[in-house]
């Protein structure tokens, strides 16, 4: 490894933190939505593989802690992952807490960054030697999470109900292109389909629209004011442990250890399970709320730290949520990725950990000081000169892009169904994670139920 | 029915119903028409040469279109 490469892996990681940290401004941008087709872009245009490694993983830092922010500020989650917290986040906007929060946030995200490596890392190498039979339990283990996702949710039945018929949608969209031959037998349709499953909210709200009736009744007739409280311009202290109580600090610690034996499942889903958790052990609303706040934020860094960086090292299959949605173009990215040739058998254990550690500290120090320091100015910069309207329609296009690009027109329409109908079921009270589980089980669930 | 300002609720945020029209619009063109400028045996190329295109379509129609938050520093609200 040469003084160039780390120049390079350097600049990448500087390249990720400004992108994302514009991005991450912007509210209600979805992870995966902004991370996929930028990383698939940067994989696809030849970069070295380590450097594409570094590129991400700054990435998922700095996207992470920056959506957090909106929410905290204006009561927009920036992303899925910042969701789960707006409900706190609104709690103590109310009680004029701003600044603190977003405060908390980075140090939350510090927490989740820095105890997320080392055991990630750990676990990926003592995961590798059984890598290659946890293969085999993929399938079965996307289908358990499904269902677990489903029973720890609030809407079990629901839930449960749900899974097969989503499958048979999946899959009958599959052989339907493969009986028609648009996509090769040999190709499981992912990227799109996942990206419906992302938007479909959105699509199902813009197909009401289109409803007379409905539409009169979705009218409002204010813009939305939004005040940036001044106490989040500029600020005093840096010191983390001033910023945490150590009540905080050890929930939050713990709650991002624990998530990192549980790569395989949900982020949202363990980011809810695990946030809540620690919250309902705080009597008090204001701690309960700053409680749920930081380990939320540390759980954001710990769910996807683990999630990218386990079955990178260990299994070369993207067998965490993580890995197949924001991080599938490391796997698979034909020509330059496949299955049988990415990350996993292209990089050696060091290069994974320079690559790692490069992109998190850059990433993890530069978010830490912008939020700290400039929350406030940059939010009010966004939200003055980005109009929602210009939002939607950059996600509309890269939906399109991404669907015709996976199958040509009809997948156009494929995507829409898909959207449409878990955009029904997510309004109804099926949660993401135990869609996108369901995407990844489908073709064994279909199989199983044939062999029956 | 006024026509010109149908404001709704969509993803968190107020949107105005023709503008976001205009923007899916303009946001589709560009992207669909930059992806088949892009020679089609070269996957790479279409996907970036797309994502370009839909980068070119946000900034034209935030350019065009106005936010329609009302955003208020606290600040301000003070010193009036």
């Amino acid at each position: 490894m040469d003084i160039m490469l780390i120049i390079q892996m350097i600049l990448a990681a500087l390249a990720a933190v400004f992108i994302y940290t514009i991005i991450g401004f912007i509210p209600g941008t979805d992870e995966t939505s902004v991370l996929m087709p930028i990383t698939l872009t940067v994989v696809l245009a030849g970069t070295p593989p380590i450097i594409v490694l570094t590129f991400f993983i700054a990435a998922i830092v700095t996207l992470n802690l920056i959506n957090a922010i909106p929410t905290a500020l204006v009561g927009l989650p920036g992303g899925v992952m910042s969701s789960p917290m707006l409900e706190h986040s609104l709690f103590l906007k109310e009680k004029g807490m701003s600044a603190i929060v977003i405060k908390k946030m980075a140090v939350g995200s510090l927490i989740g960054t820095v105890i997320s490596i080392p055991i990630a890392l750990m676990l990926a190498n003592i995961l590798a030697p059984y890598g290659e039979k946890i293969k085999n339990f993929a399938p079965l283990l996307f289908f358990l999470g499904a269902i677990f996702l489903s029973l720890i949710g609030k809407n079990k039945i629901l839930s449960i109900l749900s899974i097969m018929p989503l499958a048979l949608l999946f899959m009958g969209l599959r052989h339907l292109y493969w009986g028609i031959g648009i996509v090769p037998r040999d190709v499981n349709i992912t990227t799109s389909f996942f990206l419906g499953i992302t938007i479909g909210p959105l699509i199902v709200s813009l197909f009401t629209l289109l409803n007379k009736g409905k539409r009169q009744s979705m009218i409002t007739e204010n813009s939305k004011k939004i005040v940036i409280p001044s106490e989040a311009r500029g600020s005093t202290t840096l010191n983390p442990f001033k910023i945490l109580t150590r009540e905080e600090m050890r929930n939050a610690s713990v709650a991002a250890l624990i998530v990192n034996f549980l790569f395989v499942l949900s982020p949202v889903g363990l980011t809810i399970l695990f946030g809540e958790t620690m919250a309902n052990r705080m009597k008090d609303p204001v701690n309960k709320a700053t409680t749920a706040i930081t380990t939320m934020s540390a759980l954001g860094q710990a769910t996807y730290l683990s999630g990218i960086i386990i079955p990178l090292m260990a299994i070369g299959l993207p067998l965490s949520p993580t890995a197949i949605g924001p991080g599938g173009a490391l796997f698979n990215a034909p020509p330059v990725f496949t299955v049988e040739n990415n990350l996993y058998h292209i990089l050696d254990k060091w290069e994974f950990i320079v690559a790692i550690l490069i992109g998190a500290v850059i990433a993890v120090t530069i978010t830490y000081y912008i939020t700290n320091r400039f929350a406030g100015r940059i939010s009010a910069f966004v939200l003055r000169k980005i109009p929602h309207e210009s939002i939607l329609g950059l996600f509309i296009s890269f939906i399109l892009l991404l669907a015709y690009m996976d199958a040509g027109l009809i997948n156009v329409f494929g995507v829409l169904l898909i959207g449409v109908t878990c955009g029904t079921l997510n309004k109804m009270g099926v949660s993401y994670g135990i869609q996108f589980m369901t995407l990844y089980a489908a073709p064994w669930i279909i199989e199983k139920i044939i062999l029956l | 029915m006024n026509k010109e300002k149908q404001m709704v609720e969509i993803w968190g945020d107020i949107v105005e119903i023709k503008s976001l029209v205009m923007s899916i619009i303009i946001s589709g063109i560009t992207t669909m028409g930059a992806y088949f400028l892009a020679p089609s045996n070269n996957k790479t190329k279409q996907l970036f040469f797309g994502l370009v295109g839909a980068v070119l379509g946000f900034v034209i129609s935030a350019l065009l279109i106005k936010p329609k938050r009302i955003i208020l520093l606290e600040e301000e609200l003070k010193k009036k």
